[in-house]
């Protein structure tokens, strides 16, 4: 039958979609749509739906999270640290999480899919995540949760000279922690009598997260993967230590990427220890080089090898954009 | 078998939102109708319902919802709540706090919810108009849960942490009843020691105007008049809607934690007319077996009944099979047991009935009286032979039969008997 046309065809839309005129009742919708959001969340709307320009996606989307979190937890949004988890900082259950999708589809003129969902954990996740749709860009790995074991398999650095116990790697970022066991050879001499956890060495496990983020989380150009044995340190700047750290204290290492540019990939780094703020980098520079996904060391788990094949053509705007959200 | 008893109240109705002003106006008969705003239409013949004070629900938004400011319920509650999930919800902390519960009685495996209401007919449309508009994928998520048959006792057990038995009865106009009857069941067998039963209705435009068209509402747009259960001009019933909660518990549970009870509640009875869909046998068969089914049940003889809170809605077929089967259940003595069909004060609450009347039968005996009848001028004659109550009796009754039928013919008596 020639003439057959599926019933979904007449309706799909094309994305990015060119803005539709922006009419008062549009807005009229969208007033009452957004009624219990901030104003600045309703101009931001506003502003995408008249010009498409997604600029204004960040607020629109801060606006709508906000509105559906508890009051009393509204503040942590106020300094919109990305890595604020939506389960665990915001207290939003997953029916909180498909009101927020469902406003921020209607709101934004856009369609998530269930499959899509599963893998926003944080506010820079789904603020990443809109943003790539709206510019029909490929949408970067989910954040990856990788245990000891998988450390010490990928990485080229091993004990004792390993300061990673476990660690989280998005597209956009790393996270790790490491507790200072006391047992580190190198606190009998550092100093005497009185074990102080080296400022170099803190700074070389935020060079470490760095590794782990290019050998897991960083997009590369398809067919390819960061190759182990390319990755070495080559400078760093800005680096400040603010607390002096000792057995027993538990390092919370985070770095995300500034800058990537083959051969090179500058990131920025800290290390707190619970709410102190420990060691600050402002710069830490890595050179790497890629190699075949064929000739590759064999991935652990089957999803590594698919998202390695299925990795992001694009490379830089998705991360320019998280680092602008 | 346990002895189980009545511990706790709470109501949201439209005689009174506590049991003290429920008291005062079923005493005094004074009703809780009004001249309902969104009926007030050209195309609306019906005029008046039993309105809900101190309440306004009429937003699908929840939070739009206004409410006494005792209250305090966040949006993560409020945000899957049907106009009658709100009325329960006050009713239910009202009972929680009346029956002077902690939380450790609430949340066990022993204590249980069961509920009734017709889901929100109300949010049900507006939700599957917003689906046909907006688009499959784009529908409310809560839309569900707000508003399907089930939405009252999906949102009271997940609000009160309930683990024990929990269910939903439709049975229309006398389910809650049979939620009291069950639960009355899963006590005595040992299943539960306490379970909370809670009947509802939105009481709004969907929820009673879809009657209109069977013709069994009242079209009287005077508010003192539109309600006359076994009046000879009654011409139908008067919609309602609100919330009752109610707190049975076994007697060792009573004893351990040294409250006083309202009520015993003795047993329960249901049969069916196999009849029709909608209209009630003409001889009340079902009714008449339901009461002695359930007096067999309690050991009670007719004659020692004192007082029935009739079924009586002021619907012309209803109230008449009513009276034929009280006649049939108590035949010489037919006059002994007071009836009155508190329906006249508060309309028919459908499936918040029977808890609303098993709960003012639960004052009733606690407090010493009988309510009267209002708005009877003149008895039907085919309502005749009975001693309906023309005004409050101020004796204290023993033995209390509360009568509620459904449509399908269903229905139930439940038999409460004072504290001594």
């Amino acid at each position: 039958m020639p003439d057959a046309v599926s019933p979904n065809q007449g309706t799909t839309k094309p994305f990015p979609p060119t803005p539709k005129p922006f009419t008062p009742e549009d807005e009229t919708a969208l007033r009452e749509a957004l009624k219990r959001c901030s104003p600045s969340a309703f101009e931001a709307a506003v502003q995408f739906r008249k010009t498409g320009n997604p600029e204004h996606v960040p607020a629109v989307v801060i606006g709508v999270i906000e509105r559906f979190v508890e009051p009393d937890l509204r503040m942590k949004l106020k300094d919109a640290d990305d890595d604020l988890r939506l389960i665990e900082d915001l207290g939003i259950d997953s029916l909180t999480m498909m009101e927020i999708v469902i406003l921020v589809e209607d709101v934004l003129q856009m369609t998530i899919n269930n499959d899509e969902l599963r893998n926003l954990r944080t506010v820079g996740d789904v603020k990443t995540f809109i943003d790539c749709k709206i510019r029909g860009l490929t949408l970067p790995k989910p954040t990856k949760f990788i245990p000891i074991e998988h450390i010490g398999s990928v990485m080229p650095v091993q004990p004792p000279f390993l300061f990673l116990n476990e660690a989280s790697v998005s597209s956009t970022a790393a996270n790790g922690k490491y507790k200072i066991s006391g047992q580190e050879f190198f606190l009998q001499g550092h100093f005497k009598d009185n074990p102080v956890m080296p400022a170099s060495i803190m700074l070389e496990a935020m060079g470490q997260l760095a590794v782990l983020y290019l050998l897991e989380g960083a997009p590369t150009e398809p067919g390819k993967v960061v190759s182990p044995q390319t990755i070495f340190f080559t400078g760093c700047e800005g680096v400040r230590a603010h607390r002096i750290c000792k057995p027993g204290d538990i390092l919370s290492l985070s770095i995300k990427p500034k800058r990537m540019k083959m051969p090179l990939a500058t990131f920025e780094g800290a290390i707190r220890v619970g709410q102190e703020k420990a060691v600050i980098v402002e710069e830490i520079t890595l050179t790497f080089g890629l190699v075949d996904a064929v000739d590759a060391p064999v991935p652990i788990n089957g999803t590594a090898a698919q998202s390695a094949v299925a990795a992001p053509v694009t490379v830089a705007p998705p991360l320019r954009v998280a680092i602008n959200a | 078998m346990p002895r189980v008893f009545i511990t706790g109240l709470g109501f949201i109705t439209s005689i009174g939102n506590d049991a003290a002003t429920v008291t005062r106006n079923l005493r005094e008969l004074r009703h809780g109708f009004e001249v309902y705003p969104p009926f007030q239409q050209p195309e609306i013949p019906v005029k008046v319902i039993g309105t809900i004070k101190g309440f306004t629900t009429d937003s699908p938004d929840p939070e739009d919802w206004t409410f006494p400011a005792a209250y305090k319920i966040k949006r993560e509650l409020l945000r899957t709540m049907a106009p009658n999930g709100l009325f329960a919800h006050c009713a239910m902390l009202q009972a929680v706090a009346d029956a002077k519960l902690t939380e450790p009685d609430l949340s066990n495996p022993l204590t249980g919810l069961y509920a009734a209401s017709a889901g929100s007919p109300y949010l049900l449309h507006y939700h599957n108009n917003r689906l046909n508009k907006v688009g499959v994928m784009r529908c409310s998520p809560l839309g569900i849960v707000a508003s399907i048959a089930g939405t009252l006792n999906f949102n009271l057990i997940a609000a009160f942490k309930i683990q024990g038995a929990s269910c939903g009865f439709s049975s229309a106009c006398a389910s809650s009843a049979h939620a009291l009857g069950y639960a009355l069941d899963d006590l005595k067998l040992g299943r539960q020691k306490r379970m909370f039963v809670v009947g509802a209705e939105d009481g709004n435009v969907d929820a009673i105007l879809p009657f209109a068209g069977m013709r069994t509402l009242s079209l009287q747009t005077d508010p003192n008049l539109a309600s006359r259960p076994f009046d000879a001009a009654r011409d139908g019933f008067v919609g309602t809607g609100g919330g009752v909660a109610l707190v049975l518990e076994t007697e060792d549970e009573v004893v351990r934690r040294g409250v006083t009870p309202y009520a015993e509640v003795l047993g329960w009875g249901q049969a069916s007319d196999g009849w029709n869909v909608a209209i009630s046998h003409p001889e009340g068969n079902g009714s008449a077996a339901a009461m002695t089914n359930a007096l067999r049940a309690s050991g009670v003889a007719p004659e020692n009944v004192d007082y029935v809170n009739a079924h009586a809605t002021s619907t012309l077929i209803g109230d008449i099979s009513e009276a034929r089967a009280l006649r049939a259940v108590f035949k010489d003595a037919a006059t002994r047991p007071a009836v009155s069909s508190t329906k006249a004060l508060t309309g028919h609450g459908l499936s918040l009935a029977g808890a609303m009347e098993s709960a003012f039968c639960a004052l009733a005996l606690r407090e010493g009286f009988m309510p009267g009848n209002a708005h009877l001028t003149k008895i039907d004659p085919e309502c005749g032979g009975l001693n309906i109550l023309r005004a409050t009796e101020n004796t204290p009754p023993d033995l209390v039969i509360k009568n509620s039928s459904g449509f399908g013919g269903a229905n139930v008596a439940l038999v409460f008997k004072r504290v001594a």
